[in-house]
């Protein structure tokens, strides 16, 4: 199955958040408890880790690039392979996360 | 341009005016390890060192007292207020010997000093959500500033930091979490400037701190309706930038006055007497908070404090003809 990962709309609508840093490029493996990425907000560090195996497929932020809510920022598969959804679909299923926040 | 968190442009602003300015120190609760109550002064303690960035304990008026002692006697201060509301403890330092040392010593004495607070509501309460700038205004000898942006809030607090008297500098709350340019190189911006942040011909909005962003966004709505709104923010409380103020209502020849604090003794209440004198013809409405304390409760947060639906039926109101009778 291919899963997405959206920053989550609870930290509000008008809120900007920052990428800093992805841990992990497309191809790559995630095991439960990997780290994904890491977002800052105006007043925290979000390290984002998944809790379920996935390969990291499409990155659609850049480092320091500015993300809102609802932004869909990764693709990722249960398996390699998987056929992606074309241009206009998308995922419906959410990848399984941790938030870890300093 | 840079986009950076609101934080991030007052981190610049400070950390540039401290290298320039060896005199230049700060005070206030929580700046140092912490890095501030909005991570603003985060870095700062490691590059500046202790005796450069101080932590206070919760005591405003002492806070205030030494900043301004301090910068009488040849140093230069800036002092962080958490929310605006505590800004009630220091202000006697404030009004009774910094805003006044210049006058009582013959210009033999003078506090350069800057007191950054937090005004603004977002669900903190009635006393932690005040907008009282307006206030202030009312005291000679003090400079009062309310920027409304990122960019505006670097170059006005490096302005602040080399003025020669008191200046109180207001952001709000609900900025922090936006993001906004900042220029490449360094770049001040003149105390008493306001700037015309959007064009329009049949009325003009006049904002300050984050109500400006509120009054685009009715600007944007009325558009629809037909109607162009002019949207002027003020940046500078005290002393007011009366030039672009009166281009601007001479040219539409309405003004709504908007913010987010009291209508009585307001900000509005200054302005809106001030452009009558020099534009006697003017249509003048003003918008402010409902005659009640702030709310902890979001739903009365909102029914106390102008928004979009409010600015935009207000705007009406002063265009429709019956007003003018």
């Amino acid at each position: 199955m291919v899963r997405k990962f959206v920053i989550p709309k609870e930290l509000g609508e008008a809120i900007e958040v920052r990428l800093l840093l992805w841990c992990k490029t497309e191809g790559q493996q995630l095991g439960a408890g990997d780290a994904l990425l890491e977002f800052e907000t105006d007043k925290a560090l979000v390290l984002v880790a998944a809790s379920q195996p996935a390969v990291l497929r499409r990155c659609f932020f850049r480092e320091g690039e500015w993300m809102k809510p609802g932004d869909t920022v990764a693709w990722l598969s249960d398996e390699p392979g998987e056929p992606l959804p074309g241009e206009a679909g998308a995922p419906a299923e959410d990848l399984l996360v941790d938030f870890h926040v300093t | 341009m840079p986009k950076v968190f609101f934080r991030e442009a007052l981190t610049r602003a400070i950390a540039e005016e401290m290298t320039r300015e060896p005199r230049l120190f700060l005070l206030g609760q929580d700046i140092a390890e912490h890095g501030g109550s909005y991570a603003e002064t985060r870095g700062l303690l490691a590059r500046f060192g202790p005796a450069r960035v101080r932590n206070t304990p919760v005591a405003e008026a002492m806070t205030i007292g030494f900043a301004a002692g301090a910068a009488a006697a040849g140093l230069r201060a800036m002092a962080f207020i958490t929310y605006l509301d505590f800004l009630l403890l220091g202000l006697d330092p404030l009004v009774n010997y910094a805003a006044k040392l210049r006058f009582k010593s013959a210009g033999q004495l003078n506090a350069p000093i800057v007191v950054k607070a937090t005004a603004g509501a977002k669900g903190q309460g009635p006393t932690h959500a005040q907008s009282i700038e307006a206030w202030l205004m009312n005291v000679p000898g003090l400079t009062v500033l309310a920027p409304s942006n990122a960019g505006d809030a670097y170059g006005l607090l490096k302005t602040a930091l080399r003025a020669e008297g008191p200046v109180v500098f207001i952001d709000h709350k609900r900025l922090f979490p936006l993001g906004g340019f900042v220029p490449e190189k360094e770049e001040l911006i003149p105390i008493g400037s306001a700037a015309v942040r959007r064009t329009g011909r049949h009325l003009t909005l006049v904002a300050h701190s984050y109500m400006s962003v509120i009054a685009l966004d009715a600007a944007t709505q009325l558009s629809a309706a037909g109607i162009e709104a002019e949207v002027i923010d003020l940046r500078s409380l005290w002393p007011i930038d009366w030039d672009t103020l009166c281009a601007s209502a001479r040219h539409t020849g309405h003004v709504l006055l908007v913010e987010e604090g009291q209508v009585v003794c307001g900000v509005g209440a200054e302005l809106a007497f001030g452009l009558r004198e020099r534009i006697p013809e003017l249509r003048i409405a003003r918008l402010g908070a409902r005659r009640l304390p702030v709310a902890a409760s979001p739903v009365l947060e909102a029914y106390t404090i102008p928004g979009v639906p409010a600015i935009v039926g207000a705007a009406h109101a002063l265009l429709a003809p019956a007003a003018h009778e």
